[in-house]
């Protein structure tokens, strides 16, 4: 399956054919089934805040500005495969012991006028606080060691389980995007900051330096972005210019053992309100990170200076609420998890005041 | 199945893919608590309102309506399980009855358990054996959806008003056919106003060879085999051809039952005496004229004879058929609007004569397409006045409108078939013994031949059936330019 991914259609933008490291996947199957087998006959409660998407804050920034004069972008009409990857995990009940989580990746590439995805999962875990070492040791074991990574990541606590498999999955999606591709564009959800638990710092910087050695260049678009630059978000405090534009950042310092691995711009690709953050490579020379977003400008649609690969990768991956059902079913018919639903204590004691558990 | 909701007589129920539930099947809900069991039927099926659908559509479509192409590595399978709630639906089902300790009772006043409930298709044999549907006098009239045969009583079609409707080509005129044959095997005398000649041919075979019917069919042509004497005539019986077939006004009226009584007095009731006396009457010319004018009116339409002999056809075969059972067929086939006005008023004049006599018992009168020779005032006498003489009859028409509004109010029974018209979907829903909704929901996706049988045919439990096919020579067949090439 994972081989059908180096789809092949224009010699020029073929993908290279090498093998594929599918014990990952593998691995979450494998993981999934036997969290699952281990919690048959039993109860669940349903889950009332469900949709979850990885988002990375952006802590730790110091001072820094953002230079006046903005970079503009002129569309650069070679052509070019613009790939991105996005995860998102979700919780779809409690058990008496844990909970169950789901977790599914997506990547979409964008080559000759068309979109085209793989999508991996749902896979569903039953975590708990006696499993989760167990499966996150497993899969750091089967996919970080494979990249000699020294391991020092902690086990979460059970509520960050769920983005923790995530993210693993992301880092695996975007390892397998630079090792495949070539001189492409690849988009990450997010920025390339490294050094937190879901993201150390050699596995990122491996894959950049992987995408570089192909000629690729990696583009981390960040939706929502802690950054102020004299209290003002940096997505916010934007000069009046045509777009397309960049502002570049600098003087932003990290603290240890936090590492920037990429350059900060605020990038307005198109009319409208919006702007995002987008970290670019920083070992990537200048010419070329610019290059790279007047490529993207002319192969990807951008739609609220936001591009469309980046956004149907979330649009695959993110749970709809009749997929959660679906497993919710898929666990009851499966694993004949008897759903219940436990009253709402809130609403329970104070009525039409109470909003809720989530709600608080 | 789930119960979902029950909002007044109406439960909506969710269904599965796996479940299948059609429009018109009826289901079980029963609460084994409580000891009880609702009978609802499926009016209609909707989509469950599932959150996240749309979402789940939409992304299936980002790239400008084009299809997205991709891989889906789904390890757990869950894609199966996605459909499977994706499309799930919804029943929305009428109550029809509730269940206790094998008795039907018409009314709902209770609420069965939502989470206890079992909810099963119900076989269309036990709701007819339960609401006992069946009886002495069985006339099949064809199979439903699960294959079983529905069996209606004829004596729920005896005293009772019924309507036959549907567009065209859907099997109507086939559904009457049925009903009147079965009615004459069980010795009933039927007549039938027969407007396309489709029902002349009722006593052969397909293949032209004589059927068991072909003794007891009666064909009377106008002008032909079906003649009356004006010395069989009541004055009133004339009076009503010339007044409202014929339009004669009030005053000339007066003066035709001069010469009537004139003539009866003279033993001279003949069309050449009354010809005469016209002519020889001493009244006003302007009334002479009008007289003469319906005179030739009677006189062209070749049905008043001078001549007895064929005059008598009409009593012949309804005695006839009060004793064996037999159908007339009057056929109008060939026959003007004016004269086949002056037939049907004569024949409908001719049976409350005798069935005021008790010289018949009850004739069960067949009327295609009414309105065109039935009189405005006839409707009401027919439905309500010669009901009680023994007329028991059955309106067949594809133009519902045509039907006054308290004739369905009056039906006992309906056979419905396709209708996809709103307008005349909505005439027929006026009939008292259904809910507009299931003749609206059902009704319109009625394939063809297929007939929602509504009323005390079917003890009110509203029931689809396809028509059974029935072994006679076909009349009603349209004529085509281009049927050879075909």
């Amino acid at each position: 399956m994972i081989e059908q991914y180096t789809i092949a259609t224009t010699p020029k933008y073929n993908f290279p054919q090498p093998t594929i490291d599918t014990t990952l996947p593998k691995r979450l199957t494998q993981l999934s089934l036997n969290s699952l087998q281990q919690v048959q006959n039993n109860t669940i409660q349903l889950n009332q805040q469900q949709i979850q998407q990885i988002q990375n804050p952006d802590a730790y920034t110091q001072n820094f500005q953002l230079k006046p004069q903005p970079i503009q972008l002129k569309p650069n009409h070679e052509k070019t495969i613009v790939a991105a990857v996005d995860t998102s995990s979700i919780k779809i009940g409690e058990t008496a012991t844990g909970i169950l989580v789901a977790i599914r990746g997506a990547t979409v590439w964008k080559q000759n006028r068309k979109y085209r995805y793989l999508r991996l999962g749902p896979f569903i875990f039953h975590m708990t606080e006696e499993n989760k070492n167990q499966v996150c040791a497993a899969l750091r074991n089967t996919y970080l060691n494979t990249l000699n990574e020294p391991n020092h990541q902690s086990a979460p606590n059970l509520q960050q389980v769920p983005l923790r498999l995530a993210s693993t999955l992301e880092r695996w999606f975007q390892t397998m995007l630079t090792k495949t591709m070539a001189n492409s564009t690849i988009l990450f959800d997010g920025s390339l900051t490294s050094g937190t638990p879901d993201t150390p710092t050699a596995l990122l910087k491996e894959i950049l330096e992987n995408a570089r050695k192909r000629g690729n260049v990696v583009l981390a678009f960040s939706k929502m972005t802690t950054l102020r630059v004299n209290g003002h978000l940096i997505t916010e405090a934007l000069p009046s210019h045509e777009p397309p534009y960049l502002l570049e950042t600098y003087g932003i310092k990290t603290k240890p053992p936090t590492l920037l691995l990429g350059d900060v711009y605020v990038a307005k690709l198109t009319c409208g309100n919006c702007a995002f953050r987008l970290d670019i490579d920083k070992h990537v020379p200048n010419e070329q990170k610019i290059r790279t977003v007047e490529t993207l400008l002319t192969n990807d649609l951008l739609t609220q200076s936001y591009p469309e690969t980046l956004r149907l990768a979330h649009i695959l991956c993110t749970f709809t609420a009749n997929e959660v059902i679906a497993m919710q079913h898929f666990l009851a018919k499966r694993h004949r998890l008897r759903i219940v639903n436990r009253p709402d204590m809130h609403r329970l004691l104070f009525g039409p005041f109470g909003k809720g558990e989530n709600n608080a | 199945m789930k119960l979902y909701k029950k909002e007044g007589n109406i439960v909506q129920i969710l269904s599965f893919p796996n479940e299948t539930a059609e429009k018109g099947d009826y289901l079980l809900i029963e609460d084994a608590e409580a000891g009880k069991a609702l009978i609802a039927q499926v009016i209609d099926m909707q989509f469950a309102s599932v959150p996240g659908v749309l979402e789940e559509l939409l992304r299936s479509l980002p790239d400008g309506g084009e299809l997205i192409q991709g891989e889906d590595f789904d390890p757990l399978e869950i894609a199966p399980h996605i459909i499977y709630i994706q499309d799930a639906s919804l029943l929305i089902c009428k109550i029809r009855a509730t269940v206790e300790n094998d008795t039907l009772s018409p009314s709902s006043p209770w609420l069965p358990s939502r989470s206890r409930s079992t909810i099963k298709k119900l076989p269309i044999p036990t709701l007819l054996k339960l609401a006992k549907v069946d009886g002495k006098l069985p006339i099949m009239i064809g199979s439903t959806k699960d294959a079983s045969l529905l069996t209606v009583d004829a004596s729920s079609l005896d005293g009772k008003l019924n309507i036959i409707t549907g567009k065209k080509e859907t099997g109507k005129s086939h559904l009457s056919k049925l009903l009147m044959l079965n009615l004459v095997g069980y010795k009933a005398t039927v007549v039938v106003f027969d407007l396309n000649g489709e029902y002349v041919s009722l006593g052969m075979t397909s293949d032209e060879k004589r059927n068991a019917y072909h003794d007891k069919i009666h064909v009377l042509t106008p002008a032909q085999n079906f003649k009356v004497a004006l010395k069989q005539l009541n004055l009133h019986v004339l009076l009503g051809i010339l007044i409202h077939a014929l339009h004669l006004p009030g005053t000339s009226a007066r003066e035709f039952r001069r010469i009537w009584q004139s003539l009866k007095e003279r033993d001279m009731l003949n069309m050449r005496e009354l010809g005469e006396a016209i002519r020889n009457w001493h009244c006003n010319q302007h009334v002479r004229d009008a007289l003469f004018s319906r005179y030739h009116a009677l006189s062209n339409s070749g049905f008043f004879s001078d001549e007895a002999a064929g005059a008598t056809q009409l009593e012949e075969c309804l005695f006839r058929a009060k004793e064996q059972g037999g159908a007339i067929i009057i056929n109008l086939k060939n026959t003007s609007a004016i004269d086949r006005q002056i037939v049907v008023e004569y024949v409908l004049g001719k049976f409350v004569e005798l069935l005021t006599n008790w010289k018949l018992k009850a004739v069960f009168l067949f009327a295609e397409e009414a309105h065109l020779y039935l009189r405005e005032t006839y409707w009401d006498d027919i439905v309500t006045r010669m009901r009680h003489f023994g007329i028991f009859t059955t309106f067949v028409t594809n133009q519902p409108d045509t039907i006054r509004e308290n004739i369905y109010r009056q039906a006992d029974n309906i056979f419905l078939f396709n209708f996809t018209n709103e307008h005349d979907l909505e005439v027929v829903s006026r009939a008292a013994r259904v809910d507009a909704e299931t003749v609206k929901s059902i009704a319109r996706d009625l394939p063809p031949h297929y007939c929602l049988a509504l009323g005390k045919v079917v003890r009110d439990f509203p029931m689809v059936a396809k028509v059974k096919a029935l072994d006679v020579k076909t009349m009603g067949e349209t004529r085509l330019f281009f049927k050879e090439t075909n």
